[in-house]
């Protein structure tokens, strides 16, 4: 085999780094998570499950998981319902509004979620909505909306409008085109994007922070006011499970959409 | 021959409930966000643009404009010194590996901003994991404090943004010919000529997509300077966040917003113009 000349070997020690840069603050906290200690100290004294159960028992924790999933779950899915139809239409439009409206819709990725989260609690506060979990959908289903579009514009723009075109002149009404041939053929680009917008809901703690209160908070509020208080492994403990989590959104989306297709931005 | 309009099964009427809804909830919410900016109390004077003129005079205020274009350009520009070389390994080298390459990019933006910056202040703190390594292999005698330090802001950061930069550069990269590189090699060039003259200027439209992309996300970020800059590092966002938890002046922290939004607005026209030029439709 040939010796690879000096600047090559220089970029694969170079890649090395960067793995290890990239991976070490995550690895770090997942092994932390196991600490016996009560505070964070190196080495760490002793493994153990202690801050597991911590987190269980502690309710804060529990609940706003629970409210977390529910939110990204449910925004997710009222994205998709609005955004599916337009990116249909869209995708094959002529029309020069075409290219102005997709851009509406993908503009809530662009507004940074601190500005979109403030403007619409005093927006919401007005229609007396307020702190609620409906002012939260209604924040998170707003960004949910540009992922939904983007991957389902990019999926019905690379099929070709003949497997429809063949089913109407067979006979086939609208509906049955929409139901047994389009939607079958979108469907990894609706599933990609609502799990984006799942992902991306999961961690938007600007988004919900201005909507958080006493009964409804999502997970990353509850964790950031845990962290001004204590510094203790049990932050460690949740992120862990909330990885884990989007962990397996992940698989499930590398075996729906390919893993290697998220690189085309 | 006559080029047949393609068969179309979705009405234009489909985008209306989309649209409705993101009038109702993204588009009224943030003109009435403008309209918020100005002072309430005509008393005050100033006109208008009272927040405005007060963030652009007030020494404090301009000096956390100025240090939040400082953040954002520092950080745009060691991301891509960061990013650049890490795409192109993906597309010229990482064959097989690509897919685990992929995933070591793409995983840490499955795991919480929160958690990464925890995971900084472990690794970076008095007694954390790195003194303790320097301490261990007699690098250092005695620990230094990184946390809470404008370096541990910029860390988290280019943490946090670098896999943005990678993305985008490499679906440039992806697409420029790999015999344009090996032409110029034949011609002669060495490899690092060939790079600096021919893959570089190529990759250029990657280049300006991701330092847009990183430079927009950097000024709408406050979790990393409020957990790792320990009072240090004040941006907009941050004390967007400051001015709502504590004085809650609503007003000014709207005019604040505006100034963000103006600053996302622009960033996402380039952007357009520049994906306009490659021919990709948006």
């Amino acid at each position: 085999m040939k010796r690879p000349s000096l600047p090559v070997a220089l970029l694969f020690g170079y890649m090395a780094l960067f793995l290890l840069f990239i991976m070490l603050p995550i690895a770090v906290v997942v092994v932390v998570s196991f600490s016996s200690s009560s505070y964070i100290v190196f080495p760490m004294p002793g493994l153990s499950w202690r801050w597991y159960r911590h987190i269980v028992e502690y309710r804060p924790f529990m609940t706003s998981l629970a409210t977390s999933i529910e939110l990204a779950l449910a925004s997710a899915t009222l994205g998709a319902l609005l955004s599916v139809p337009a990116a249909l239409a869209l995708a094959r439009s002529r029309h020069k509004l075409a290219g102005l409206l997709a851009n509406l819709l993908l503009a809530p990725i662009s507004v940074p979620a601190i500005v979109l989260g403030f403007a619409l609690l005093y927006f919401l506060s007005a229609l007396s909505l307020g702190l609620s979990f409906t002012s939260l959908l209604i924040a998170h289903t707003v960004a949910a909306i540009p992922y939904v579009v983007r991957t389902v514009l990019a999926t019905y723009r690379a099929v070709p409008s003949d497997l429809e075109e063949s089913a109407s002149i067979l006979g086939a009404s609208r509906g049955q085109i929409l139901l047994h041939v389009t939607l079958p053929l979108v469907r990894p680009g609706v599933f990609a994007g609502a799990m984006f917008a799942v992902l991306t809901s999961l961690d938007n703690l600007p988004l919900s922070y201005f909507f958080g209160s006493a009964t409804t908070n999502t997970l990353p509020v509850v964790m950031l006011s845990y962290m001004e208080n204590q510094f203790d492994p049990s932050i460690a403990a949740i992120s862990t499970v909330q990885m884990l989590i989007a962990l397996a959104t992940l698989l499930l989306l590398d075996r729906v959409y390919g893993i290697e297709r998220l690189t085309a931005v | 021959m006559r080029r047949v309009r393609p068969y179309r099964l979705a009405r234009p009427s489909w985008c209306v409930p989309v649209i409705a809804y993101l009038l109702v909830f993204f588009v009224i919410p943030l003109i009435a966000n403008l309209l918020r900016s100005r002072p309430v109390d005509a008393a005050i004077g100033g006109g208008p643009f009272f927040y405005y003129v007060k963030l652009l005079t007030d020494p404090y205020y301009a000096g956390v404009l100025l240090e939040t274009t400082k953040v954002a350009l520092i950080t745009t520009f060691v991301c891509l010194l960061v990013g650049y070389p890490v795409a192109y390994f993906m597309v010229r080298f990482a064959g097989r590996w690509n897919a685990l390459i992929v995933f070591c990019v793409v995983a840490p933006l499955l795991t919480s901003i929160i958690m990464r910056t925890f995971g900084w202040r472990v690794l970076l703190a008095r007694r954390g994991v790195l003194n303790a390594w320097l301490l261990d292999w007699g690098l250092i005698t005695r620990p230094f404090e990184l946390a809470d330090q404008p370096i541990a802001v910029y860390i988290g950061l280019v943490h946090v943004l670098v896999p943005f930069m990678v993305l985008s550069i490499n679906a440039v990269l992806q697409g420029i010919d790999v015999q344009l590189e090996d032409s110029a090699r034949v011609l002669g060039a060495g490899r690092l000529r060939t790079f600096w003259h021919v893959t570089l200027p190529l990759s250029v439209d990657g280049i300006a997509t991701g330092c847009i992309l990183v430079f927009v996300l950097t000024n709408g970020s406050f979790l990393t300077m409020l957990l790792l800059g320990g009072g240090r590092i004040t941006t907009l966002s941050l004390l967007i966040y400051q001015q709502f938890s504590t004085t809650q002046d609503v007003g000014f922290a709207a005019a604040m917003g505006n100034v963000l939004m103006l600053v996302a607005l622009l960033g996402f026209l380039l952007q357009f113009r520049l994906l306009r030029r490659r021919g990709v439709k948006p």
